[in-house]
């Protein structure tokens, strides 16, 4: 039985008419046309589908949209304020770390929950949280440049 | 050298739209009315279908057509014609698409599927080339050698060999007389897979207009669509393919690979478009897989370390259809020299059916797989000469004036590796190795490496190029963008060409074969080679075009003026000029007559003389090198056997680095996905060909803190048919991980490797089989 289910999504309230153990990423990407969160595996092990759900970054691919039902959810789309880009955003653009960017959402929305969190977090935090994500193409430090820059950023904005 | 633009960081056209969510890729395209199919896998590896009951999928929710390979008379391939869209009287392998469901959902199409009832009777399994090439085995494929195939190859009729290609070069195995010193060694590259985050996927709309138009997750969708349009007789125009933004390839998106399947399931629900994406299980079970070359290999040399001979038989463990690994296999045999010269050479390859996904492009080619026979032998060789391996390879480099194994020769313009070994033999070899300590033992290893482009004759890519009334550039080309970053090279190629700003050149964001320009496919690391020269020969067509209006204007001789990008104007008389913007739709006169062409131009660029091979196997079938050393240094846990790779050094002669930034990224990518298939990924089978571990938890790819710290430095020796002196590099850096690591591991325990990967379970036996661990 689908039920109605509302959340705040990228700063909008949002009601979505779904069984609820629907996943989170095929609510975003079938029923609201947000295909900037991708799928990578059947698993949840590449780390491609994370969005960020009251500040903290989740993998949307295991997570049942009931879970979300009054939460704060914040997906790729959500982080650019018009034609300004997030730090995070601005720097992963610029750092080398995309190459074919499939992995690019996922990995801004997990330095996104770490960052706007707490942008002091030490390089071991922020190697942890990387190394939950697959990247085929750069070998990851053109990764952790950028989300070294980004931290540069956010800390300066601050 | 030094150029205005070519040699700087730029960044990438597509960085802003991916870092924001919104670039396209095939998943990610909805179309009107379109359908959603689940597919069927069978079983059984290999087994007859005696009967396939979908009466109560026909009947499930959302159902619109549910499709059997029944009835399916055509086959098709580009080499060997033996390739069917859907299984058809039987299986070949584990994830060969037996039957399909077509509905309104994903869901609908998955659940439906699972009611379909097929009867199979197995039949024998084969995963590995040496038991498919017994004599008595079953036949994979009954009809082998009545396929349509190129006229290169020669299949073996009543056996499962889809290929024979036979190298010989000199003497040949009688070579072998002249040596002084014989070493031997079998070594293995087993399956993998390319893995890249973005599943395959395709849509396919069979339109009431009878035309045909499809969306890929590919890097050939000129291939794709002149096999659609023989497959199901319509011009190959009324075909048009689409090529969104592409989350990876690594190869195995190059070649047809799954549209055939869908355009198949299509063709049954004429007039709405059907979409199929990958799950990562069948990514792996039902997609192209990589490798599974078995290289043994006979090499001789005098007792100074000149290498004499070499004799090498390439066993490829294909998989079910031949069309795409029968080309890595004769890519994997001719360069098995590695970038050595050998004055005789014998050398075979056996591309054999197995029952197994097929096999196609890996990144590398066929290179990485027989180098790491040819890079552990030229260590173990050294050992068995006592002599320095760096010395025993310097000898035998592939340098200025030597012939290699196709009967090339090299010349200055095919690069310095003698400069490439003594960067990285001073980085890595210049210190004292780490010493062994209670917790681990360290050791370092290097591979000098080769790749060659493995082409077609016809292997062109084109460029279309229009100057817009402000002087910017609009370029369409065909070269897929899986990530490697080609739309900077060709921004800053055509800039260059062109003496204007990179901002200034706008890059097509996506291939459609309506409009884009023929290209072959996006392989064999050829784009900055073969599409650069492309550019810059629509560059100066271009030109051409502006100063024939230009010499109209001024009244004068094409050949008096020069071109700066903004103006054209007198050699003699710079003040006489007149400005690009002014000429590029023409010139428009004081009475609004124009004169003079549009500055547009059409252009390709093949390989020159590229050829097929002779009756000896040989031939200008490389064309381009690149050559590189690399080198592992690396850690040993005692206790568990676990192999860190500390730190990695790649040195390549590119000829020209185009942008800095991006060239390092490609190398370390590459890299990293090596030292991936050196220690962890292997596709592992079950007795009855069953994949176990289709799944990125069991497949283990490198992760961030796998990756060790890498020193990346490029040699620029101009190349001759690259822009600018530039040669390709894509693929190059995967080839020196695996055998630089096995080297390394002998350098730190005496343990010497000859299969990949070595696991950490693998490692602890062999030493404790040393006795070297004490508990």
């Amino acid at each position: 039985m689908s039920e109605k289910i509302t959340f705040t999504l990228n700063d909008v309230s949002t009601t979505v008419d779904v069984e609820p153990e629907t996943l989170l990423i095929d609510v975003l990407r079938e029923d609201l046309n947000l295909t900037g969160t991708k799928r990578g595996c059947d698993n949840s092990t590449c780390g491609t589908c994370t969005v960020v759900v009251n500040g903290k970054a989740i993998k949307s691919c295991n997570t049942p949209v009931s879970k979300v039902a009054g939460t704060e959810v914040i997906t790729i789309e959500g982080l650019a304020k018009g034609m300004e880009l997030h730090p995070i955003q601005k720097s992963i653009s610029e750092s080398g770390a995309v190459q074919c960017g499939f992995c690019t959402p996922g990995i801004i929305m997990e330095l996104y929950g770490l960052l706007e969190n707490n942008p002091d977090i030490t390089l071991a935090e922020m190697q942890n949280a990387l190394n939950k994500h697959l990247c085929r193409c750069t070998g990851y430090e053109p990764i952790r440049d950028g989300a070294l820059m980004a931290q540069k950023l956010m800390q300066d904005r601050k | 050298m030094e150029y205005k633009y070519v040699g700087k960081n730029y960044n990438r056209p597509d960085a802003i739209s991916k870092v924001t969510g919104k670039a396209i890729y095939l998943d990610d395209i909805r179309l009107p009315g379109m359908l959603h199919t689940a597919i069927l896998r069978p079983e059984y590896a290999h087994a007859k279908i005696l009967s396939i009951d979908t009466a109560s999928a026909e009947k499930m929710p959302g159902v619109v057509k549910v499709v059997t390979g029944k009835g399916c008379h055509y086959h098709y391939g580009d080499n060997i014609r033996d390739l069917v869209p859907m299984a058809v009287e039987k299986v070949r392998y584990i994830g060969e698409p037996v039957a399909a469901v077509v509905a309104d959902t994903l869901a609908h199409a998955e659940a439906a599927m699972q009611t379909i009832k097929v009867e199979y009777e197995p039949l024998p399994v084969y995963v590995d080339a040496r038991d498919a090439m017994k004599p008595g085995a079953a036949l994979i494929h009954e009809e082998n050698g009545q396929y349509w195939h190129l006229p290169t190859l020669t299949p073996t009729p009543g056996t499962n060999i889809a290929n024979t290609y036979r190298l010989v070069k000199g003497k040949g195995a009688d070579g072998m007389k002249d040596a002084e010193v014989i070493l031997e060694g079998e070594f293995l590259f087993p399956h993998g897979s390319c893995s890249a985050i973005e599943p395959h996927g395709s849509i396919v709309w069979f339109k009431e207009d009878k035309t045909i138009e499809a969306w890929s997750s590919s890097i050939c969708p000129f291939i794709i669509r002149e096999d659609l349009a023989t497959s199901y007789g319509v011009p190959v125009s009324d075909v048009r393919v689409h090529i969104p933004d592409v989350g990876g390839c690594f190869g195995y998106k190059s070649d047809i690979t799954v549209e055939q399947t869908v355009a198949w399931i299509a063709s049954f629900v004429p007039g709405r478009p059907v979409k199929w994406v990958a799950t990562r299980q069948e990514d792996y079970t039902s997609t192209l897989l990589g490798h599974g070359i078995r290289t043994i290999m006979k090499i001789g040399a005098k007792k100074d370390g000149k290498l004499v001979a070499i004799q090498a038989t390439i066993l490829h463990s294909g998989g079910a259809y031949a069309d795409t690994p029968v080309n890595v296999t004769m890519a994997a045999t001719h360069n098995c020299t590695g970038p050595y010269e050998f004055e005789h050479c014998d050398l075979t390859g056996y591309t054999v059916y197995t029952n197994t996904p097929a096999v196609g492009a890996f990144r590398g080619y066929g290179h990485q797989e027989s180098q790491l026979a040819t890079e552990r032998m030229m260590d173990m060789l050294a050992r068995k000469l006592k002599m320095d391996p760096w010395e025993l390879r310097e000898k035998n480099f592939l340098g200025e004036g030597k012939v290699n194994a196709l009967g090339e020769k090299m010349w200055k313009t095919h690069g310095d590796i003698y400069k490439c070994a003594e960067i990285v033999k001073k980085k890595v070899y210049g210190k004292a190795k780490h010493a062994e300590d209670e917790n681990f033992y360290y050791g370092r290893g290097f591979a000098a490496v080769m790749k060659s482009p493995k082409g077609a004759p016809f292997s062109t890519k084109g460029c279309y190029m229009k100057m817009n009334i402000d002087g910017s550039v609009s370029v369409v080309m065909a070269g897929a963008e899986v990530g490697q970053g080609l739309r900077t090279v060709i921004r800053q190629v055509a800039g260059e060409a062109l003496k204007i700003p990179p901002e200034k050149v706008r890059v097509y964001t996506e291939i459609d074969t309506q409009f884009s320009p023929y290209e072959w496919q996006t392989i064999g690391s050829m784009f900055t080679t073969q599409g650069g020269r492309a550019i810059i020969r629509a560059a100066d067509k271009l030109i051409a075009i502006l100063k024939a209006t230009a010499a109209q204007v001024l009244k004068t001789d094409v050949d008096y003026l020069e071109y700066d990008g903004e103006f054209i104007y007198l050699c003699n008389d710079p003040d006489i000029r007149v400005a690009i913007k002014d000429i590029n739709r023409g010139y428009i006169t004081d009475d609004g007559i124009t004169i003079g062409d549009m500055a547009q131009a059409v252009s390709d660029a093949r390989l020159p003389r590229y050829s097929n091979p002779d009756k000896n196997g040989q031939g200008s079938c490389g064309v381009s090198y690149t050559f590189g050393v690399q080198a592992a240094e690396i850690r040993i846990e005692k206790k568990t056997g676990k192999i860190f790779v500390d730190k990695f050094t790649s040195v390549f002669d590119v000829g020209q680095v185009i942008n800095p930034k991006q060239i390092r990224g490609s190398v370390m990518g590459g890299v990293l996905m090596s030292i991936g298939a050196a220690l962890y990924e292997k596709v592992d089978y079950d007795e009855n060909g069953k994949i176990t571990n289709p799944h990125f938890f069991k497949y283990h790819l490198p992760t961030y803190k796998e990756a060790p710290e890498m020193d990346v430095e490029f040699v620029e020796t101009p190349d001759a048919i690259g822009p600018f002196g530039a040669r390709g590099i894509g693929e190059h850096s995967v080839i020196g991980p695996a055998p630089a690591i096995l080297n390394a591991i002998y350098d730190a325990t005496g343990v010497d490797f000859f299969e990949i990967p070595v696991t950490p379970e693998i490692m602890k036996k062999a030493l404790e089989n040393q006795g070297q661990v004490t508990k």
